[in-house]
């Protein structure tokens, strides 16, 4: 067991870093419900870094690592299925990629929009096109913080992927809690600062216990959550997958209403960037059949 | 980042469940009811450690010059883990190689270490921690048991409260004050348990007989040498000691191992079918994962040498929230089992409530979370 990262991962992650720099000081407060930057996509395919799962020397987990660091930032691009899932499509899947269950294809999907691929996983089966216009209709005022869209029609011809569904599900579930506890350690960072910064009754928020505990225990879940994201993305085991995204769904259900609550009036807003975090977490919490879904995965892989 | 153990690792652990095996009675797991302070265990723990001790099982976390095989922590981690999940067959002496041992290795004087450690390596010593006082127990520093220097002697008055093993332990860590400054005025000795003047009496608990005490010392004279570190270095002593005892014992492993029975035994009934239990069953195997995974993550930064701070008490709440979300599981869906029906589950439950109390009360951790953690500023006191 070693859990330090390797300098190549250490480089990866300190590159991402110095490439996103610039994208830090973007304007939040008028951002709507979604900030995406397509310069800030294009930098990052351009340098690699949604193709690290390719390479079998970084492998799963490293791909993993760059979907936690990414998911921090206040624009959502999409990385999770690409770093995640594309390794097993092949090197030619257009971007983005969609990941829509074969039977729940009336629910808004991210990132859908003309030209994406979406990657149909059914219990038995993985298929996939690429969207045209026709397939298409743009969600804009969808209440989430990711582009969204829905699939109105599919074309009859789709390709059919000799992969295992099963492993699509694993890497789908960890990719989704990769990216979730990105995103919950962001808006923890977020919410703890408003806190600290916002006086009432001529003290910090930040010195009420009612709010410090439920703070910690959400650092407890954000923390917890990294770890067993790595660890299901550095075995593939689909029970560690299954109990990683179970706990992402849960830990997203448990701290998104306490951080807006915490924000008081200034968590109604579209002015503070809280959301930016949060609108995706939720977006997560119906994936796979949600928590009941990930917890009856869970209980098939652990005990029979 | 390798979440694999090494071939190294995978040994020591089966070398650890072989031992258990060839040497717990076969009638243990009731056995281990008694709970890991009564007398039963407390008597058969000397024979345990003793022979855990001759295959260089008892501390082999430790540096070879003091008795010790100079493992790293994930060593140490697979002990604890192995020991806690059979039930803790080491009964108190845990506690001498979680921190007792380390503490006096850090901080001992050569005649302090000489005179406890071989004690504590050869698997015989039993020691009590006399921190928690009637009026101070979340709160510690508020503590009034008074050490008076008198010469070559401090003299000691006061009273310690809901201290494990005192009843049978034959040497106290006992926090005591010497001064009125709140945290510089508070000094360790280590007591001699039939030292006279000290009076112990059980308190009746929920976690097995004999586990907690009272203790009062009156007027009880103890040496200057029996000091540890300097007068007022309690609270930096203390710090480092708990540091150890927060992650000292792995109830995330008895948790998952209770649980993991717990399904066995439903599957067994034909009540492991329904959806709803199945979920219940995986959320508490969330918690008890991601427990585990927090604890590793700090030991693995104690195997690089890096200072442990309040990341401890993260990984600790989530033990806490495992071990509960477990007791729950078996309440629900499995109530024989705090009946007779399965001593293995009720053992885990009788221990799982001092997951929370214990060595530092989980509030007490959320507040170290939101301070040293979160970094948020602190309440007014």
């Amino acid at each position: 067991m070693n859990l330090s990262l390797t300098d190549d991962q250490i480089a990866i992650l300190d590159a991402i870093d110095t490439l996103t720099r610039p994208y830090a000081g973007a304007t939040l407060h008028e951002a709507g419900f979604a900030l995406t930057s397509e310069a800030l996509d294009r930098d990052l395919a351009e340098g690699g870094f949604l193709d690290i799962g390719f390479d079998p020397d970084l492998g799963a987990i490293s791909a993993a690592l760059v979907v936690e660091r990414l998911a921090r930032l206040p624009q959502t691009v999409e990385a999770a299925a690409s770093a995640l899932i594309r390794p097993l499509l092949g090197d030619a899947t257009p971007r983005p990629l969609c990941l829509v269950e074969e039977d729940k294809t009336h629910r808004p999907v991210r990132f859908l929009a003309p030209g994406a691929t979406v990657l149909l996983v059914g219990p038995d089966r993985v298929r996939s096109f690429v969207a045209g216009p026709e397939h298409v209709r743009a969600e804009p005022e969808a209440l989430y913080a990711y582009p969204m869209g829905n699939l109105i029609a599919q074309p009859d011809d789709r390709t059919d992927h000799s992969v295992s569904a099963d492993d699509i599900r694993t890497r789908w579930r960890v990719a989704l809690a990769a990216e979730a506890a990105g995103l919950l350690a962001a808006a923890l960072d977020s919410t703890a600062t408003y806190v600290t910064d916002r006086q009432q009754f001529g003290r910090p928020l930040a010195t009420f216990q009612a709010l410090r505990h439920r703070l910690a225990e959400a650092q407890v879940r954000a923390n917890g959550l990294y770890w067993l994201a790595m660890k299901a993305a550095s075995t593939l085991d689909a029970g560690d997958a299954a109990l990683a995204a179970l706990h992402a769904q849960e830990s997203a259900r448990t701290s998104v209403y306490d951080f807006h609550q915490f924000l008081g009036a200034m968590g109604m807003t579209l002015e503070h960037p809280l959301h930016l975090w949060t609108y995706r977490l939720k977006a997560l919490i119906g994936d796979l059949g949600g928590r009941g879904g990930q917890a009856l995965a869970a209980a098939d892989a652990l005990w029979g | 980042m390798n979440f694999e153990w090494t071939q190294d690792e995978e040994a020591f652990r089966q070398r650890l469940r072989d031992f258990l095996a060839a040497t717990l009675p076969e009638d243990w797991e009731r056995f281990s009811q008694h709970g890991p302070a009564s007398p039963a265990l407390t008597d058969y723990a000397r024979t345990f450690c003793g022979r855990l001790a001759d295959e260089g099982l008892l501390t082999p976390h430790w540096a070879r010059e003091i008795g010790g095989q100079g493992l790293d922590p994930w060593h140490q981690t697979i002990l604890a883990e192995e020991m806690w999940i059979a039930g803790e067959p080491r009964g108190g002496q845990y506690m001498n190689v979680n921190w007792v041992g380390p503490t006096l290795i850090r901080y001992g004087s050569d005649a302090q270490k000489a005179r406890y450690l071989p004690a504590i390596t050869g698997g015989r010593a039993l020691w009590c921690q006399g921190f928690s006082e009637p009026g101070s127990g979340s709160d510690l520093a508020s503590l009034r048991t008074r050490a008076t220097r008198d010469g070559d002697v401090y003299r000691v008055s006061g009273q310690k409260i809901w201290t494990s093993y005192a009843g049978l332990a034959d040497t106290c860590f006992l926090v005591c004050r010497t001064s009125d400054d709140r945290k510089q005025g508070i000094s360790i000795l280590l007591v001699p348990m039939d030292t006279p003047g000290i009076t112990v009496r059980q308190i009746p608990s929920l976690i097995g007989e004999g586990d907690i005490h009272e203790v009062f010392f009156d007027d009880v004279v103890v040496p200057v040498e029996a000091r540890l570190g300097e007068e007022g270095q309690a609270w930096e002593i203390i710090g480092y000691s708990l540091t150890n005892e927060r992650l000292g014992i792995p109830r995330y492993a008895l948790a998952r191992a209770a649980l993991d029975r717990a399904v066995t035994l439903l599957q067994a009934q034909g009540e492991f079918a329904g959806e709803a239990v199945r979920i219940e069953a995986a959320h508490a195997a969330a918690l008890c994962e991601a427990a585990r995974m927090a604890s590793y993550a700090i030991v693995d930064r104690r195997c690089r040498g890096e200072a442990i701070g309040a990341e401890s008490s993260s990984a600790r709440f989530a033990t806490v929230m495992a071990e509960r979300r477990v007791c729950e599981f078996i309440v629900e869906y499995l109530p024989q089992a705090l009946a007779d029906a399965h001593p293995y589950l009720k053992m885990h439950h009788q221990r799982g409530i001092v997951a929370g109390i214990a060595a530092g009360a989980a509030e007490i951790q959320l507040n170290i979370i939101a301070s040293d953690v979160l970094k948020l500023p602190r309440e007014p006191r």
